[in-house]
Parts: structure tokens; C-alpha cells; sequence
């Protein structure tokens, strides 16, 4: 019965760490899902995220002093707001102008996309080192969400439900935008008959460019919720690309429900090593993938292919 | 033989920094000379290798052709923040030197490869400088399993190497090599100057945190031997992965276990997550923590309350000593605008262990490896020189640099904005020693070490 009671915060630890790591891999999922574009700098833009963050909470400008003194006054919580809706946006805009360089690789050997987005990711990485330097850094939070609370005798981080929640409203968010809405269906038809979804008029190119956006600005939302947890540094995008590479193939790739249960799956694994045998927790992860990977080797939700029907 | 240098297609390293090209190419040199001698041994006029101590000579010096070091830092990966300030250190010093005219009226030319915080890249790296490089010292290191790499490479060609601020036990253990000289204190010596107050201070329940690779899991043994030693008890100790980012299952676990002291032996950017987490859960203030050694480019911006317990360091920027503040302001003069605007320990090994290398270069007349090695072999350095509060000397049996420890906690009441750490004491370096380290290391002897002279 002890063991039952202690095991309880370690599974609800689970599935909070596994909400985080399911928005880590989101974009990459709808990147990789509906482009079929492996995309290296998805990190990198998780980073970039951070350090956009960063600047619009609390902006160091050196011009319009009054401007900024005028924005810093507002209260922490309206600046993080901005920041949470904001740094997404200006990402997306910057991943879409990268999907514009990427385009003259579509219908080549993947390679090529794989190259350019690898040479993007350090690219950014290292602009990065120049606009802010390679120390740490980290992102103030508003009062209601930083801090701890008691739960028993236990201490809980405000923070890592703020995120768990927002991650679930992020899944559900994309679920509903993919599932009911006529763009979904666009994106989904472009997935899976490029064709078709060209011969009926539907502009195939502004779709991708669309689609690219919309996963970039999801890495960047995950990198600005993820701050507060890993700390910013220009190569912290290196802890994302990985498991969410790993996620998306455990759960099927081009499945959203596939993602957030494999995500669920790492956080839980992850998680329950780290309490009971920490040694094992990072290679916790590669394990469930091997194990997952050799008795299903598309994953838990990916479609069979023609060879296995 | 240019022309053999030029169309070299072996590996490319990527972030290479070659701040000076060497004049001449010992590679094709070696190259040469080993087609002559297997030549020659096919005939049976001569063995196909004789002792290094006659094929790696050279007599180049009346040429004053510049001196080449090989700064073995890591640029990227767990440790790059370090690496790049015991960069900044050995820099200065060179700078220095070539400011008053080099050393024996050479140049002091740098290279510098990142070794990526990877021991295969270290080992890689090495042979590169080395062999194709032609430096003449290799500098650098703060992860012990990358040093320990590259100790292996110097060894094998005879070259001095600094292992200027990987702090493992084994470094100047049983992983010391003649070749090597370690600069900063190990876990060991951290753990005696601060395991013992802490137990009568906190309590005798003690968890231990540790990085598991080489530097965690030997520093987290010397601090399992003190704790054990004085009556204190390891309730759990629990290893974390190198990358580790997030904390959350251990830091449940901790507040399972209620251990009165959290020992941890984390370093680089792991240590700063987890500081980042331990603040988020305010659990600084439930248990007392114990950091081994803090290395300042791992708090440095990390904010007022992520830095707490206790811990262990060499040196800090604003010791009340004759010289910091001068010492202090050559560095802002050299680095203007650096993130890090006050050098700190990692710098300040970097460069007392470059400048005490070139002093015995200096002072040895010769860039013989046996020469300088034997210089540097139980050297004294004074307090006044080194900017600590105790004498320092190079170990004669383990090559470790034994020096004042300090122990420190956050500075509540900072006099200026970087003043981070409150030094609360100084430990003499004879009374923290690390005892096992003299039966474990054993030196090459100088006859198995290769010689050379560049």
C-alpha cells in the first residue's frame, strides 16, 4: 500500500512530462505528417522560440526609450501573454520564409531537405549566439504560475500544471483545427493525394507553406513553454529535436493521437525510471522505442504501407 | 612538402578556430621519415621503428619559428560555456608572452579545435594538433572523460598536456600520465574541505546526486567515503544521465526520501536545470545541498535565488587579495563586452596553468617535453602569484596542482551586481589532499615517454 501511495506523484509525474513532450512533437509531426520533410532545425526553432520570448518580456532595445519603458510598466502576466501568442507568430513567419528556400528540394532525393534544414538549424543556432550570447538565461514568470504548492507532504511546481494544461489545450486545439474545420481537411486531402488536392484548384504551395508555418510556430509555442523548465542556451533545441524524432515514429508517423500517446508513453517511462532506477532514465526512452519499433515497425499508429497489406 | 600539406584530404573538423598557420609540417616530415626507415629495414639496414626519442626530434629552434598550442577546449555540448572561458584564460596568457616577446624569443601561436565535450572527438582532436599541427602543448579540458582522451594521445607522442579544469579523482589517479599535469582541485579534495561541516551543520542523512560518467561517480565516492567516515549515512544515491533536462522524478523522489543533505556532483548544463527546478519547487529551502565544485560559467546569469548551498571552488573575482582587482580588470580590458563580465574560476585555471607552462619553458632554455615536464614536476607557486590565500604546488607523484579550496555560498548582500558568491572559507591545500590519488597514480617513467623537441 506504501509503494501504491508513493507511486501516485510519479505517475501523475508521468503524464505531465509526457503532455511536454507530446508538444515538443507536435510541429515535427505535422511537419513530417502532411511535407513528408524531416525537419532538423525543428530544435533550433524550438530555441529561437526562447530566446523570442525573452525579448518580448522584458525587450532590451537600446531605441525608443520611452517605448519600452511605457511596455515594461505593464503588468508581468500581460507581457508573458504577449510573449506566449507573439514568439509563435514571428517563428512562423521566419519558418515559412525557410519553407520558401526549401521548396527547391521538393521531388528530390530527401537528402536535400535534410541537408538544408540540418545547415538551418545551425544557422540559427549560431545567430542566436550572436544576438544574445551563449550564457544561460532565464524567463521571468508571472506570480500565478511560478512557485510551488503542497499536495499532502508533497511540493509541487505551479508551473509544470500551467504547462501540462496548456500542452492538453494545444493537442486539442490542432485536434479540432485538423478534424473540423475545412482547412484540416485541406491539409489532411494534401497529405495523402498532392494531386487531387491540386487538380481541384486548391493552391498546393501556399498550403506547404502554410503547414510549415503552423508546425514551426508549434515548436516555438513548446519552446517558450519549455523555458522555465530547461533554462535557455543557444543548443537547448538539441534536447528537443531528439525525442520528438523518436516520438513521432513510436506513435505512427502523420498521427496526431499517435504522437500524444507516445509522448504520454516517454514521459511515463522517463518518468518511473528516473524515481526507481535513474541510471536507466534517459535510455529509458530508447528502449520503449526498440521495443515498440521491432514488433510494429511503423509505429503505434502509422498506416500500413502497400507490403504490409 | 607544402604541396604534400595542401593536398591533404583527411577529416574535417567543423568550428575549427586556426589562429595561426605553423610555418612547417611535421606530418610530412613523420611521413617522410617512416617511408625512409621502412624502406631501409626492408633492406635490413635499419629497424622499421626506433625509440621516438630520435625519429621525433627536431632542430628547428635557430629558425625562431613560432611555438604552437594546441587549446583543446570544448566549444559545444555539455561544457561549452566552460570551455570557452579556460579559452579566454589560456588566451591571456599567451597574450602576455607574446606581448613581452614570446617564449625562448618564439611566437606563441594558438589553435584551437572544439573537442565537443566528446571523449572520441578529444582523442580525435589530439592526434590532429599533434601530428599534423605540430603544437608543441595541449591545453584544456573540463570533462574528465575528454581528458582522459586526450591524456592518452599526449602520452603516446610524448606532448605536455594541461588539464586545466576537469576535476575527476582519477585524473591524476589511476588515469595520470607523465604527460599530464591536472590544475584544478578534484572531487576529493572539494568533498574534504566541506563533507565534514556539513554533516555537523545539516544532519547525517545524506542523498547523493550524481552525473554518471567518470567526474560524478568518483567525486560522489570520495564524498560516500567522508560522509561514511564521520558517522554520516547515504540514505540513496541517484545517478543522472549526462543531457539530463528535466528533474521533476528526482526532485519526487528527494522529497520521498527527506534526506537532511542533497549532495550533488552535477555539472554543466545539467547542474543548471536543476537548479532552475530545485528553485521552482523551493526546495533550496527544505534540505540542505551541497554542489562539490560550482564552476562560475555554470551560475553565471542564472539569477540571485537559483544559487544556493553550498559549495566548492578554487577562486572568485573578488577575493580581498593583492593583484585580483588588477587581474580582474586585464580581463574586462582584453574581453570587452563578454556575457560573462567578471573572469572566474575555470578562467583562472586556464590561465595560471598556461602561464606556469610557459614559465617553465622559459625557464627550462629548451622546448624539451622531459625538460619542461621535469620543471613543472613539484613546482612552487606562491599565494601572491597564484591570487589565492595558500602556497600551491604542482604534485610530484600525481601531477595535480594542489591549491587553496574555497568554500562558498550565495552573497545575500552583493556589494555589486556580479559579487554572486559569499566565500565563507578557505581551505589550507595540505589538509584537503586527496590521499588515495598517491597510491593510485602511476607515472610513466621518463624513459617510456616518448621526447621531442619543436
Amino acid at each position: 500500500m506504501d509503494f501504491l501511495l508513493q507511486l501516485i506523484p510519479h505517475l501523475v509525474n508521468g503524464v505531465s512530462l509526457g503532455l511536454l513532450f507530446a508538444l515538443i512533437a507536435l510541429g515535427f509531426m505535422l511537419i513530417v505528417g502532411v511535407m513528408e520533410t524531416i525537419n532538423l532545425a525543428h530544435g533550433s526553432l524550438f530555441a529561437l522560440g526562447m530566446y523570442f520570448a525573452l525579448f518580448l518580456i522584458a525587450p532590451q532595445l537600446g531605441v525608443f526609450p520611452n517605448l519600452q519603458a511605457w511596455y515594461m510598466s505593464l503588468p508581468l502576466g500581460t507581457r508573458y501573454l504577449v510573449a506566449l501568442i507573439l514568439a509563435p507568430i514571428l517563428v512562423g513567419i521566419f519558418g515559412m520564409l525557410l519553407e520558401l528556400c526549401m521548396r527547391r528540394t521538393y521531388g528530390r532525393d530527401p537528402l536535400y531537405g535534410l541537408l538544408l534544414t540540418f545547415g538551418a538549424a545551425l544557422v540559427i543556432e549560431e545567430v542566436i549566439r550572436l544576438v544574445w550570447g551563449s550564457s544561460e538565461k532565464q524567463l521571468m514568470l508571472p506570480e500565478v504560475i511560478s512557485g510551488a504548492f503542497l499536495m499532502g507532504d508533497l511540493v509541487y511546481s505551479k508551473y509544470r500544471f500551467f504547462a501540462s494544461g496548456f500542452a492538453i489545450l494545444m493537442i486539442v486545439l490542432l485536434w479540432v483545427f485538423l478534424q473540423k474545420t475545412p482547412y484540416g481537411a485541406i491539409i489532411k486531402a494534401g497529405a495523402h493525394e498532392s494531386e487531387m488536392v491540386r487538380a481541384l484548384g486548391i493552391n498546393l504551395s501556399r498550403l506547404r507553406l502554410f503547414v510549415f508555418g503552423l508546425g514551426v510556430a508549434l515548436a516555438a509555442i513548446a519552446g517558450v513553454v519549455m523555458a522555465p523548465i530547461w533554462g535557455i542556451r543557444p543548443h537547448v533545441g538539441v534536447d528537443a529535436v531528439v525525442p520528438a524524432f523518436l516520438i513521432i515514429v513510436l506513435g505512427g508517423v502523420g498521427s496526431l493521437w499517435g504522437a500524444v500517446i507516445a509522448g504520454l508513453m516517454v514521459g511515463m517511462v522517463v518518468g518511473l525510471t528516473g524515481s526507481y532506477a535513474s541510471e536507466w532514465s534517459l535510455m529509458s526512452m530508447y528502449l520503449l522505442f526498440i521495443a515498440v519499433v521491432t514488433f510494429r515497425s511503423r509505429g503505434l499508429f502509422g498506416k500500413k504501407s502497400v507490403l504490409d497489406q | 612538402m607544402s604541396d604534400i600539406n595542401n593536398n591533404d584530404t583527411g577529416p574535417q573538423f567543423p568550428a575549427n578556430e586556426k589562429l595561426d598557420a605553423a610555418a612547417t609540417s611535421r606530418r610530412a616530415l613523420l611521413k617522410h621519415s617512416s617511408l625512409a626507415l621502412v624502406g631501409a629495414g626492408l633492406y635490413g639496414a635499419a629497424p622499421f621503428m626506433g625509440p621516438w626519442k630520435h625519429n621525433h626530434a627536431w632542430a628547428q629552434t635557430g629558425q625562431k619559428k613560432p611555438l604552437t598550442v594546441g587549446l583543446t577546449m570544448d566549444a559545444s555540448g555539455l561544457y561549452a560555456a566552460s570551455g570557452a572561458e579556460e579559452r579566454l584564460g589560456a588566451m591571456m596568457a599567451i597574450k602576455e608572452f607574446n606581448d613581452k616577446g614570446g617564449v625562448l624569443g618564439r611566437r606563441i601561436e594558438a589553435i584551437h579545435i572544439d573537442t565537443e565535450t566528446t571523449p572520441a572527438t578529444g582523442s580525435r582532436v589530439a592526434e590532429r594538433m599533434i601530428t599534423r599541427n605540430e603544437a608543441s602543448f595541449l591545453i584544456g579540458a573540463v570533462h574528465s572523460g575528454v581528458s582522459n582522451a586526450i591524456s592518452q594521445v599526449a602520452q603516446k607522442y610524448g606532448t605536455v598536456f594541461l588539464n586545466t579544469n576537469s576535476s575527476s579523482p582519477t585524473e591524476a589517479g589511476k588515469d595520470c600520465h607523465r604527460t599530464k599535469f591536472v590544475w584544478d582541485g578534484n572531487g576529493t579534495n572539494f568533498s574534504n574541505a566541506i563533507v565534514k561541516n556539513a554533516i555537523k551543520a545539516s544532519g547525517k542523512n545524506w542523498v547523493l546526486l550524481t552525473n554518471d560518467y567518470v567526474w560524478g561517480h568518483t567525486t560522489s565516492k570520495a564524498t560516500r567515503a567522508i560522509v561514511e567516515a564521520n558517522g554520516g549515512k547515504i540514505v540513496e544515491e541517484l545517478l543522472v544521465p549526462q543531457n539530463t533536462r528535466d528533474f521533476s522524478s528526482y526532485l519526487l523522489k528527494l522529497q520521498q526520501l527527506k534526506p537532511n543533505v542533497v549532495a550533488t556532483a552535477v555539472g554543466g548544463d545539467d547542474i543548471k536545470a536543476l537548479r532552475q527546478q530545485v528553485v521552482q519547487l523551493k526546495m533550496n529551502q527544505s534540505m540542505a545541498w551541497i554542489n562539490n565544485q560550482q564552476d562560475w560559467p555554470d551560475v553565471y546569469g542564472l539569477g540571485p535565488e537559483a544559487i544556493f548551498g553550498v559549495f566548492g571552488t578554487t577562486w572568485y573575482w573578488r577575493l580581498g587579495l593583492p593583484g585580483v582587482k588588477e587581474f580582474v580588470a586585464a580581463y574586462q580590458k582584453q574581453f570587452p563586452g563578454m556575457a560573462i563580465r567578471v573572469p572566474g574560476n575555470v578562467y583562472h585555471n586556464g590561465y595560471m596553468a598556461t602561464r606556469e607552462l610557459l614559465r617553465c619553458v622559459e625557464e627550462a632554455g629548451t622546448t624539451n617535453n622531459i625538460a619542461v615536464i621535469k620543471k613543472l614536476e613539484g613546482r612552487k607557486m606562491s599565494a601572491a602569484d597564484r591570487l589565492q590565500h595558500y602556497d600551491a604546488w604542482m604534485d610530484p607523484v600525481t601531477h595535480q596542482c594542489q591549491q587553496t579550496i574555497y568554500m562558498a555560498t550565495y552573497n545575500d548582500q552583493p556589494a555589486e551586481k556580479d559579487d554572486i558568491f559569499k566565500i565563507l572559507t578557505q581551505a589550507d591545500p595540505k589538509d584537503v589532499m586527496d590521499k588515495d590519488a598517491t597510491g593510485a597514480c602511476k607515472l610513466e617513467s621518463y624513459d617510456a615517454t616518448p621526447s621531442y623537441e619543436v
